[in-house]
């Protein structure tokens, strides 16, 4: 095989696909270093994402990504809410409650969702989008938007977590709740902010899924796996840890079809989250241990 | 004049189990005092108690006329009172200098004069502000540590075995940085290992053992003190 044909056909798609599950990672560490605890219903969280932004589009019809900042506006105030009204109570208990939870949630959201939209196929636009030619490299515009998007989104909220007072709080009630505490730092405004940035790129996760591909009342649940590969394997905490992990995981789901079924593709992140469990807990880039 | 931090008759613990039993203490405007004890004595123990960290189920805890029992800590920080535990005390993964700023997270508007204020007594820290505070050695992050707690200006500052595990040059270091920040107007109450040199060193002291008081004085009292002396301080 060709090297044009890999990248092509394999690599690009690879990318465009880890990008995506690279937004829902994100949010997954972040959560779980705030929060300590697997939340289990980020994937529908997802398509609930991709399904407001189907509703701006239709509605007024605009074009789709003028429609993703409602979207993630929309579904950071959904999460802020969920917490609100169901996670903040079991803030106390132990953690394997929130989990349990964050599944009925995650069944809860996909019902609104289905109800609300049905369970057929959807898309934003219809017609078939040829890819350009770069080169060689046939790269579709919607490709470019994603990555591009991925990079902006994580770019700004490094900056956010690295420059500003309370993307440092951030970090400190990671690092050490118990000083970020006695510093004065308020827990409920942290918490607060960690469900805004993670339910804001859940909806990008979900939008961009949906533009690449389709929208399906499934499509964020059959993506929760791949986002929680690419978190731990990026090590758990670490935001620039999960895109590493997003990109490895997409990339490794595209050219495992290479060798296996492509069936089989979805267990390609299974296989690298065992693995990595087994051999290196803590990720790529050293994160918290599990 | 009455005193900046007294505990009257505070009794409580984890769980259902009281760790302190009626325990008495006080520290005055610009004084140092120490609290020295066996392992397990709840010498940590009184120090939480101060932030409402575990369960008090008798007494009370004033502070500058206000009684702050039950506040939460972020109310307590804010009114003056600051805290060093005795382990995991710093942020690991943050520079020195983001220790400062997390410390001073509730200061309104400029923290510069905070900043130098801290990088003075600790010109060490100001070297090396970019560093991660987790890869430094064991006396630098204890200067991390009280570094942190300064950035409000404290009225009081509770340390929690500052120079636990560190060498007697880095203990003396620790020990005069106390004294300037004393100096400053800061009274200090801090929980020590090493009883004979802090007890030298502190203007008043406590033994607590088994959650009681008991013996209280100034350092040289307690250092003539037979049974303390037998107890503590090797014979
Ligand atoms: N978080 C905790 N939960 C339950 N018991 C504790 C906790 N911390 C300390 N203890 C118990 O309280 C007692 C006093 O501990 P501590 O105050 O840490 O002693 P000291 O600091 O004097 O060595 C000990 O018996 C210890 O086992
Ligand atoms: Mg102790």
């Amino acid at each position: 095989m060709e090297l044009l044909e890999l990248l092509n056909f394999y690599v690009i798609p690879g990318i465009v696909l880890g990008s995506i599950y690279a937004l829902g990672a994100v949010g997954i560490t972040l959560i779980f270093a705030i929060l300590r605890y697997a939340h289990l219903a980020h994937g529908d969280l997802a398509t609930l994402g991709a399904f407001i932004a189907l509703a701006v589009v239709t509605a007024l019809g605009v074009s789709p990504l003028v429609a993703l900042p409602v979207a993630i506006i929309a579904t950071a105030a959904v999460a802020v809410g969920i917490d609100k009204v169901f996670y903040e109570h079991l803030r106390e208990r132990p953690k394997i409650v929130t989990v349990m939870a964050s599944l009925g949630i995650a069944l809860m959201v996909r019902s609104v969702v289905q109800v609300v939209w049905g369970v057929d196929t959807q898309t934003y636009t219809r017609g078939i989008v040829r890819p350009e030619d770069y080169f060689g490299l046939r790269i579709r515009d919607r490709e470019l938007y994603t990555v591009a998007a991925m990079l902006l989104l994580v770019g700004g909220l490094q900056l956010f977590l690295t420059r500003s007072k309370w993307g440092k709080a951030m970090r400190a009630m990671s690092d050490n709740p118990n000083l970020a505490l006695l510093s004065g730092i308020d827990n409920k405004k942290v918490v607060m902010l960690t469900w805004i940035i993670a339910g804001g790129l859940c909806a990008a996760s979900g939008f961009f899924l949906g533009l690449n591909t389709e929208l399906k009342s499934m499509m964020g649940w059959h993506m929760l796996l791949p986002m929680f590969a690419a978190a731990i394997l990026g090590g758990v905490g670490r935001v620039e840890g999960a895109v590493l992990g997003g990109l490895i995981v997409g990339i490794a789901e595209e050219l495992s079809v290479l060798v296996i079924p492509s069936e089989y593709k979805a267990a390609m992140a299974f296989a690298i989250l065992l693995f990595m469990l087994l051999v290196r807990p803590t990720g790529l880039l050293k994160g918290k241990v599990l | 004049m009455s005193p900046l931090l007294s505990m009257e008759n505070l009794t409580g613990g984890y769980g259902d189990a009281d760790i302190l039993l009626n325990v008495d203490l006080h520290v005055d405007q610009d004084e140092i005092v120490v609290i020295v004890g066996p392992n397990g004595a709840g010498k940590s123990t009184a120090m939480k108690s101060v932030f409402g960290l575990l369960t008090i189920r008798g007494g009370k805890m004033l502070f500058d006329g206000d009684d702050i029992t039950g506040w939460a800590p972020n109310r307590i920080v804010q009114r003056g009172i600051c805290y060093v535990p005795q382990v995991d005390n710093i942020f690991r993964e943050m520079s020195i200098h983001e220790n400062l700023e997390m410390g001073g997270f509730l200061k309104k508007g400029d923290l510069t004069a905070a900043y130098d204020r801290v990088y003075e007594l600790f010109p060490d820290l100001k070297e090396r502000r970019k560093t991660m505070a987790g890869s430094l050695s064991g006396g630098q992050r204890q200067m991390v540590a009280m570094g942190r707690a300064l950035m409000l200006d404290p009225k009081l500052l509770l340390l929690d075995e500052p120079t636990a595990g560190l060498s007697p040059k880095y203990m003396e270091q620790i020990f005069q940085i106390c004294r300037d920040v004393r100096d400053t107007g800061v009274a200090i109450l801090l929980v020590e290992q090493h009883a004979k040199q802090a007890l030298a060193f502190a203007d008043r002291g406590y033994v607590l053992a088994a959650g009681k008081n008991r013996h209280e004085g100034t350092g040289a009292e307690l250092l003539a003190d037979r049974e303390v002396a037998e107890m503590f301080l090797g014979g």
